[in-house]
């Protein structure tokens, strides 16, 4: 096994200052929104009182952040060692994810200086209760994990520059301590992880079901919850292998395509049980027919299907797997398909009558793009500072 | 990483102790609840309203709204509207619409205004329970717990909870039933107190619906054989009353079940955190499969459960 090291690499590259760029843009929408109210950059409004800023940011976020439960599920509970390699990686930016997802709430509510009230003021009946909780829970689990790197980067070697140089000596005995303690109690943070990530994962799909006079019938089930978590758990090996593989083309590494490919043959296996449950609830209900009605949330739900279906054929054949092409195009499309699926929830498919519409803003695609450029700007300091990639 | 099963049951009793302890009390199952007969509540009757709009006036009154500009709905309308709003917002609590059937042509005017739901599924939906059903029967919203995520919107069927989206500090915005105004003084609320036609009755729920069923008894030429609101989704406090071959639903009533909008939601939830058996069922399995595979990649020095 290949230790893990820092890039080192030159950090302000012209990709970075792109990135700079939008996060630059999205915080001027940001200011509007926050000193002259949502009407003036949102197109928000009584209908859809929830745009992408929730649909996107924080629906998909969670679900795309599931990279980090799975693979940390794979290696270090199911004992599949081989993919080591891909776990650090994986809860990094699982992290990331979680608190961009934080940060996206924090936009998006109204009376963002209560959030706090959300641990202290429960409401056990909210679904929203349960997801902030698990979320919240689940975000530390994820910083504990992400301190082993840490540790190994700076035991020994803390030396702060003149004035801080006292405090070397406290930091030293930080690390050692953390070093300690989580060596002995690390399994109990990375099942509790899991646990967590199951838990608000479903919670997520029984959140639109609060209206079952709005939700439209493909996506309105009792089974949304599980629907939810298997789908989630489907895209968590397929934005590994993403990440993976935009790393490589990005940092200019060799490709690790034995290793993507080999942990993908995992892939159909978790998208074949969501598809199952997805067909069976909606052939049970009785509802297909309403699929191919030509209405937009009927074809919305076709290109959602399709975009599961096609890759769970292609992966089951090794030869697709072995692709490092065709491989990156199958996970890309379960990613796209998750997100079109979380948009038909909480967007599209919530169907307001003719009279309401909702398309976003110019200022909310800027606050969005700016939350996914943060996000890769986080991603590019932690693996040039922290030993989170493998050496080559 | 090497854990001997004396220390990973120890592990695992922390674990579970602190998930149980960090954890959220079980939601309480709830039936459904046979709404209170003191509850207060408004009754609309629709065949007798003339559409003066002074209910809304006075509901502005009551409640300090400031006015409401109708000029920039002609980008939404096609056309210029000089008239009352179209749809209730942060600034109009109450509205009174002119529908029209499609099928029999006839118009009605119909009163709009939060239902006071006697399950609000808002109340359900609040993270932090700043809405809530009070003793007097009115939904009432708490702005200072309020963290403006506006999931209530969400959940209303109705679509009555309003957002202030032009304040850089947000709040919810619906009608009170007059709880901090008229109910203090023990009067009616003000909508119902200045209709001139008699359309709008104030009173306990039970009372209301007594008196409805007396108004058709009487007068069944007049009125339709149905109390909208006593039953759909699981009663409201304010009550319906039209004419008869009239579809609630071109009312602007939509039709919709006997019972409460939260109740899936309620149900699922309850049952994912019940006594917190399965997330700590969930959490035992991983941990005995995890304790197996790392015990046997000690034992036999290979990679634990590596070869399929």
């Amino acid at each position: 096994m290949n230790k893990a090291a820092p890039l080192q690499h030159n950090f302000f590259t012209p990709n970075v200052w792109l990135l700079i760029f939008f996060m630059g843009s999205g915080a001027v929408f940001a200011f509007f929104r926050f000193f002259y109210g949502f009407g003036s950059v949102t197109n928000l409004n009584a209908a859809y009182p929830f745009g992408i800023w929730i649909a996107f940011d924080v629906a998909c976020g969670v679900a795309l952040a599931a990279g980090g439960f799975t693979t940390a599920a794979i290696v270090e509970i199911f004992g599949r060692d081989k993919y080591h390699a891909l776990v650090r990686p994986a809860i990094l930016t699982a992290f990331i994810g979680y608190f961009l997802v934080g940060l996206a709430v924090f936009f998006d509510l109204g009376k963002y200086y209560n959030i706090w009230h959300a641990l202290v003021y429960w409401n056990g009946t909210s679904v929203l209760f349960e997801v902030a909780w698990c979320v919240m829970l689940y975000l530390t689990v994820l910083g504990i994990e992400n301190i082993p790197a840490v540790v190994e980067q700076f035991k020994g070697k803390v030396n702060l520059p003149g004035q801080l140089a006292s405090f070397n000596k406290p930091s030293e005995w930080l690390l050692g301590k953390a070093d300690n303690i989580l060596n002995r109690t690390m399994a109990f943070f990375v099942i509790a992880g899991v646990v967590l990530s199951f838990g608000h994962q479903s919670s997520l799909g029984t959140m639109m079901l609060i209206a079952p006079y709005k939700l439209h019938d493909l996506w309105y089930t009792p089974l949304s919850p599980l629907l939810f978590l298997t789908s989630a758990v489907s895209v968590g090996l397929p934005m590994v292998i993403f990440e993976a593989s935009l790393a490589t083309v990005l940092f200019k590494r060799k490709p690790e395509t034995e290793l993507l490919a080999d942990i993908a043959k995992y892939i159909p296996l978790f998208l074949g049980t969501y598809l199952l449950l997805r067909i069976g609830d909606l052939a049970y209900r009785g509802v297909l027919a309403q699929a191919f009605d030509g209405s937009v949330q009927g074809n919305s739900f076709l290109v959602e299907f399709a975009l599961f279906a096609v890759p769970y054929f292609m992966l089951k054949r090794r030869k697709i797997r072995r692709d490092a092409l065709k491989l990156f195009l199958c996970a890309f499309s379960v990613i796209l398909g998750v997100v079109l699926n979380r948009f038909n929830v909480f967007l599209i498919g919530m169907d307001m009558g003719p009279e309401f519409n909702y398309f976003p803003s110019v200022g909310e695609f800027a606050v969005t793009f700016a939350f996914l450029a943060f996000g890769v700007f986080l991603y590019r300091l932690g693996v040039n500072y922290l030993p989170i990639l493998e050496e080559q | 990483m090497d854990i001997s099963r004396r220390k990973f049951l120890q592990i695992g009793a922390v674990a579970s102790g602190s998930v149980v302890c960090a954890g959220v009390k079980p939601a309480s199952a709830r039936d459904l609840r046979e709404p209170n007969p003191e509850w207060l509540g408004m009754l609309n009757d629709t065949t007798r309203c003339i559409g003066c709009k002074a209910c809304q006036v006075a509901c502005k009154k009551e409640n300090k709204l400031p006015m409401e500009s109708t000029l920039n709905e002609s980008a939404n309308v096609g056309r210029d509207v000089y008239d009352a709003p179209r749809g209730l917002s942060e600034r109009t609590y109450t509205l009174i619409k002119m529908q029209q059937d499609e099928e029999n042509g006839k118009t009605t005017f119909v009163k709009t205004q939060c239902m006071h739901c006697s399950e609000p599924a808002c109340a359900s939906a609040c993270i932090v329970g700043a809405l809530k059903k009070q003793d007097n029967g009115a939904v009432a919203y708490d702005s200072g717990l309020c963290m403006g995520c506006r999931y209530c919107m969400v959940a209303c069927p109705f679509n009555v909870p309003q957002f202030e989206w032009q304040n850089a500090i947000p709040s919810i915005k619906k009608c009170t039933l007059c709880r901090e105004t008229k109910l203090k003084e023990g009067k009616p609320t003000a909508c119902s107190s200045v209709c001139p036609a008699g359309a709008i009755s104030f009173g306990k729920r039970s009372d209301l619906i007594k008196l409805a069923r007396k108004r058709i008894e009487k007068d069944p030429e007049l009125y339709q054989d149905h109390i909208y609101g006593e039953k759909e989704v699981g009663g409201t406090g304010v009550l319906y009353l039209a004419r008869p071959k009239m579809q609630f639903a071109s009312l602007g009533l939509p039709a919709f079940k006997y019972r409460t909008v939260a109740g899936l939601t309620e149900s699922i939830q309850h049952r994912i955190f019940q006594y917190f058996i399965p997330p700590i069922a969930v959490y035992s399995v991983l941990g005995g499969i995890m304790y197996r595979n790392q015990s046997r990649k000690k034992n036999g020095g290979e990679e634990g459960g590596s070869h399929e």
